[in-house]
């Protein structure tokens, strides 16, 4: 689908200043300086940076007032409670203002340039001692893109992200059922859905999905939240449904028993776009096209010419045989037969005893989503009990019994940007999107070794780190993200941490790890950098570009994170650096800008070749809106009109690729990866965030608010221990014996035998938090008390435990 | 004549937190400060739970610009006033910070500003400039759940008036004479 250019001129605007429909003047251009209208007034468009959503915003400075709004015409507009308090953040005191060294127990301030050349004579040293894979870089969200650039002038395979405690599980079942990506890469179609079911998800980010909710909303739409703690959407009109901690499979599992009893899928698409025909032996493998005659590698019986044909060419294929078939094929079975037998493990009554969820309530929502044709969303931030690859798999199945994939209100695909990565491997090299080659790793990911399927599982950085296996990791690059918080071997990180060689903190605030740092490094904020990205949690293919806002403020000495990489790689190995064009000259920091374009350029030529459109016209509407839509989302593509990327190129109920990893290709339940509650004081210490809620915004005043750094608890439970609202408890981890105190909330917005506590919010523990700041400290790190226990293939750490709470 | 008026959807509000911060960075200057008044931050809107009830409930809390406001009334300088616009609002010059108005408000809308000296209450300062340029206060313009509405009650063209026209709605201690213009929606 190519867009003409007229169209494509309509879509992003020609208009060098955009008006607004008040009559001021929009001037937003890449520098603060230039962007000042006659009135005094800036509106800057940025990108969110509180979370990994990156909504569309505007900057606004009038009148020496400074806020921020949604940028409405954006296809992805903003925004929540967290870039609401952006200037918060800003200004705030304890913002990383100076590169510190560690020397003895205590940080000093030293300039730039030392603390650069050391960690570039530091990094030089370890990759010479010991290899390149021993250096590893760690992520969230924020410089993702230019991250990879980095890692392979280091010439490290190892830039392991957060993944594996957020949305690794998920990912790795879009993968096997879908063939698809990471979470914005598949959606419900939010605005035209009808009927909405949340399980493990809450809506925190993004809010241009809210929005687009907000208008299913006006013509009914029905929102069913699956949650042990009511997230704040479940304060407006959802029905919330407060299940037992880890038993979501369960809880699909007999959706689909219902659904499958009652006859409520949708048959023909079952049948033509789903594996459930495909025949599968007795030993589990797929019925090969040859042992039966004919061609292809997977096989269906097909009705039509009642014969074994090939699964894509199957005229009529049946999903279930009949014995005289079944005795023709060596005794095979179909996908949906043996799905239908996992299934019946699963009666509502059963689900019920495992869920904590009535059975009635399970047969109801059930009946209301396949008669609906809802969706179930596919899952985001859900590391939480070990089992949710199970979890997920089962969503996207159910989204495919009744048939509402890639449908209008369905369980959609995200029409694709084509933003190409800063480099990625070509045969044997890897190629940066400016055509530089760079040598590829020799050695393979250390956490890949261990969970082929995943997308990151720091965790098993800690380990290795430790033990040396498979090989020694000696210096960490820790980049706007807080492991400490994150992942789920606490205890293990900490001292894997003291064990290292080098470690650099890249950041904005002194998250915990920061203590365990050689060298600190003030990053800039959001608002103060530039950022062409894709444009995520929208159907559309669209681009947009963050421009800067404003400065540091006085006395924040912070710079771009990826200046401060290339000078270390400069000072480290001048020959490496030159190898993509970056030499002295851009050691001034205002110089880098330059340098740092090329790549984005040539990444904006690869989009508008794709969709034949000039760079100029595309860096036009960037400057001028912050964003570009470059394509509608279209309908019924995939897997209608383009095979998915599963092996069988449908979506697979029997999944091959887990089959291949040695996983049961059929989803289960599975029981989570800690110790259940089984006395009395005992309870799910459960996690999660909400709109409110970041690593980095958790250090804002405002979220001393709007957060809270309590440990909730039911009311029932608090009468029968004896807990009133306010008091302080003791936890102690059943399942690791890491023992802590909190004070409790006494609320329903948590089910019976459940704890909840914030994740990334209480218990932080820098020494670098001091004065007014000392309230961060207050309750506690949910990752304390994990097992560190990993999903098995898929990586995913479990971040919820059992807590026995003793009052004091 | 004109009643402006805010109506918030307690059906639709996601809890988010965008308006309570938002009016923190427009009307206070994203001040870090305590508001000791609520024990909040500073801004014009309070949160406040049910935690005890059958299910969670959430409330919004702020100004409700009464008809026959309270406040206003006890305001031994006049500092306290309803415009022409049906607004309830402050005129800083005329306060003396003896804080009747915080005392007589039934709804506990106001919080005293020890920066300024005096209590402070919905409409802040950018929002008031913003009313008279025709856009939206900024609540509204943050809310990304279409929880938010603001508007004349007078005019029934008007958004605020055509939604309140298709819905159920609340409007907190009507009982007690003040005729808020705060409008909860409760639902379709």
């Amino acid at each position: 689908m190519e867009l003409q250019r007229r169209e494509f001129l309509k879509l992003v605007g020609t208009a060098a200043v955009v008006s607004s429909a008040f009559g001021v003047v929009h001037v937003a251009s890449a520098s603060q300086q230039v962007a000042a209208s006659p009135s005094g007034e800036r509106v800057v468009p940025v990108m969110c940076g509180a979370c990994g959503a990156g909504c569309g915003l505007l900057f606004i400075e009038r009148g020496g007032k400074r806020y921020i709004l949604p940028n409405l015409e954006h296809p992805q507009p903003g925004m929540c409670g967290r870039p609401a308090s952006a200037l918060q953040m800003w200004s705030h005191p304890l913002r990383l203002k100076k590169p510190l060294k560690k020397v003895g127990d205590k940080f000093i301030e030293v300039d730039w340039d030392t603390a650069l050349n050391e960690i570039a004579a530091k990094l030089k040293e370890v990759v010479e001692r010991y290899g390149p894979e021993s250096v590893v870089i760690t992520r969230h969200d924020v410089h993702s893109w230019f991250l990879p650039l980095f890692q392979y002038l280091i010439g490290t395979p190892n830039l392991i992200g957060h993944e594996g405690t957020c949305h690794s599980a998920s990912t790795a079942a879009r993968a096997a059922v879908l063939g698809a990506g990471g979470p914005p890469i598949v959606d419900p179609d939010y605005e035209n859905v009808s009927y909405l079911v949340l399980v493990g998800r809450n809506l925190d980010a993004a809010m241009g999905l809210v929005r687009q909710l907000a208008a299913a909303r006006e013509r009914g739409v029905k929102i069913v939240v699956v949650d042990p703690r009511a997230p704040n959407i479940a304060f407006g009109s959802v029905e919330w449904v407060p299940i037992i901690p880890g038993t979501d499979a369960a809880f699909l599992m007999a959706m689909a028993y219902v659904i499958i009893n009652e006859g409520l899928y949708d048959a023909d698409f079952v049948k033509r776009y789903t594996n459930a025909p495909m025949l599968v032996k007795p030993d589990g493998t797929p019925l090969g096209g040859k042992e039966v005659g004919v061609e292809g590698d997977y096989v269906a019986w097909d009705a039509a010419d009642n014969a074994p044909a090939p699964l894509d060419k199957a005229k009529d294929p049946v999903l279930m045989l009949s014995e005289e078939a079944r005795q023709r094929v060596g005794g095979a079975r179909t996908v949906w037969e043996l799905f239908v037998e996992r299934v019946r493990k699963y009666p509502p009554d059963v689900a019920a005893k495992i869920t904590g969820v009535p059975a009635d309530t399970i047969v109801r929502i059930a009946r209301e989503f396949a008669t609906a044709r809802g969706v179930i969303e596919d899952g985001w931030y859900a590391a939480k009990n070990g089992n949710e690859f199970d979890t997920y798999r089962l969503v996207l199945i159910l989204n495919a019994l009744v048939g509402n994939i890639d449908k209008r209100g369905g369980l959609c695909f995200q029409d694709s940007a084509g933003f190409p990565n800063i480099c990625d491997p070509a045969g044997p090299d890897i190629v940066a999107v400016t055509g530089v080659k760079l040598p590829a790793p020799k050695a393979k990911r250390l956490d890949k070794l261990l969970y082929p399927l995943n997308v990151s599982t720091f965790d098993a950085v800690y380990e290795a780190i430790l033990t040396g296996q498979p090989y020694p990791v000696k210096a960490l690059f820790i980049v706007g993200t807080s492991p400490l918080q994150r992942d789920a071997r606490y205890q293990m990180a900490v001292e894997a941490l003291k064990k290292l060689e080098l470690v650099v903190a890249i950041d904005i605030f002194p998250h915990d790890h920061v203590d365990y740092a050689h060298y600190v490094l003030p990053d800039l904020m959001f608002l103060e950098r530039e950022e062409v990205a894709t444009v995520r949690w929208t159907l559309h293919a669209a681009l947009q570009k963050s421009h800067m806002a404003l400065d540091p403020p006085p006395g924040v000495d912070a710079r771009h994170a990826p200046w401060m990489l290339m000078e270390i790689v400069r000072r480290a190995w001048p020959d490496r650096a030159k190898a993509v064009g970056y030499d002295e000259r851009y050691a001034d920091p205002h110089k880098f800008e330059e340098w740092e374009r090329q790549f984005v350029e040539a990444a904006l030529k690869k989009v508008a070749d794709r969709f034949k459109v000039s760079v100029d016209d595309l860096k036009k509407a960037l400057e001028e809106k912050g964003f570009v839509v470059l394509k509608k989302k279209s309908y019924g593509v995939r897997p209608y009109k383009t095979k998915l990327g599963t092996p069988t190129g449908r979506v697979e109920i029997y999944s091959i690729t887990a089959l291949k990893n040695k996983l049961d290709p059929l989803p289960d339940y599975r029981e989570p990866l800690y110790t259940r509650p089984k006395a009395p004081d005992e309870f799910y210490l459960i996690n999660g965030k909400d709109n409110v809620v970041s690593s980095h915004f958790a250090f804002t005043p405002n979220a001393k608010y709007l957060g809270d750094r309590t440990v909730w608890m039911n009311p029932k439970d608090a009468e029968r221990l004896g807990v009133k609202d306010g008091d302080e408890v003791e936890l102690e981890g059943i399942d690791n014996g890491f023992k802590a105190r909190a004070r409790v909330r006494v609320t329903n917005r948590v089910r019976e035998g459940v704890l909840f506590a914030y994740a990334f919010l209480g218990g932080r523990r820098s020494s670098l938090i001091t004065g007014q700041f000392a309230y961060l400290r207050e309750g506690v790190n949910p990752q304390w008390f994990t097992t560190g226990k990993i999903e098995p293939v898929v990586g995913s750490a479990p971040t919820n435990s059992t807590v026995r709470v003793r009052r004091l | 004549m004109t009643r402006l008026a805010h109506l918030w959807d307690q059906s639709r509000c996601i809890a988010c937190g965008a308006c309570i911060a938002a009016c923190n960075a427009s009307n206070y200057g994203s001040s870090t400060a305590p508001n000791v008044s609520w024990n909040w931050l500073r801004t014009n809107i309070r949160r406040i739970e049910l935690s005890n009830g059958p299910r969670p409930m959430l409330y919004l809390l702020q100004c409700q610009h009464c008809e026959n406001p309270p406040c206003v009334t006890v305001c031994p300088t006049g500092a306290s006033y309803k415009d022409r616009d049906g607004l309830v609002k402050m005129n800083y010059d005329l306060c003396i910070g003896c804080r009747y108005c915080m005392v007589a408000c039934p709804y506990d809308a106001r919080w005293f500003n020890e920066s300024m000296w005096t209590p402070v209450k919905c409409m802040g300062e950018e929002c008031q400039a913003r009313i008279a340029k025709g856009e939206q206060p900024v609540c509204v313009a943050v809310c990304p759940a279409g929880a938010r509405d603001f508007g004349d009650l007078d005019d029934p063209g008007s958004s605020i008036s055509r939604r309140l026209a298709n819905s159920r709605y609340v409007k907190l201690l009507d009982n007690m004479g003040t005729k808020p213009k705060y409008f909860v929606v409760v639902g379709p």
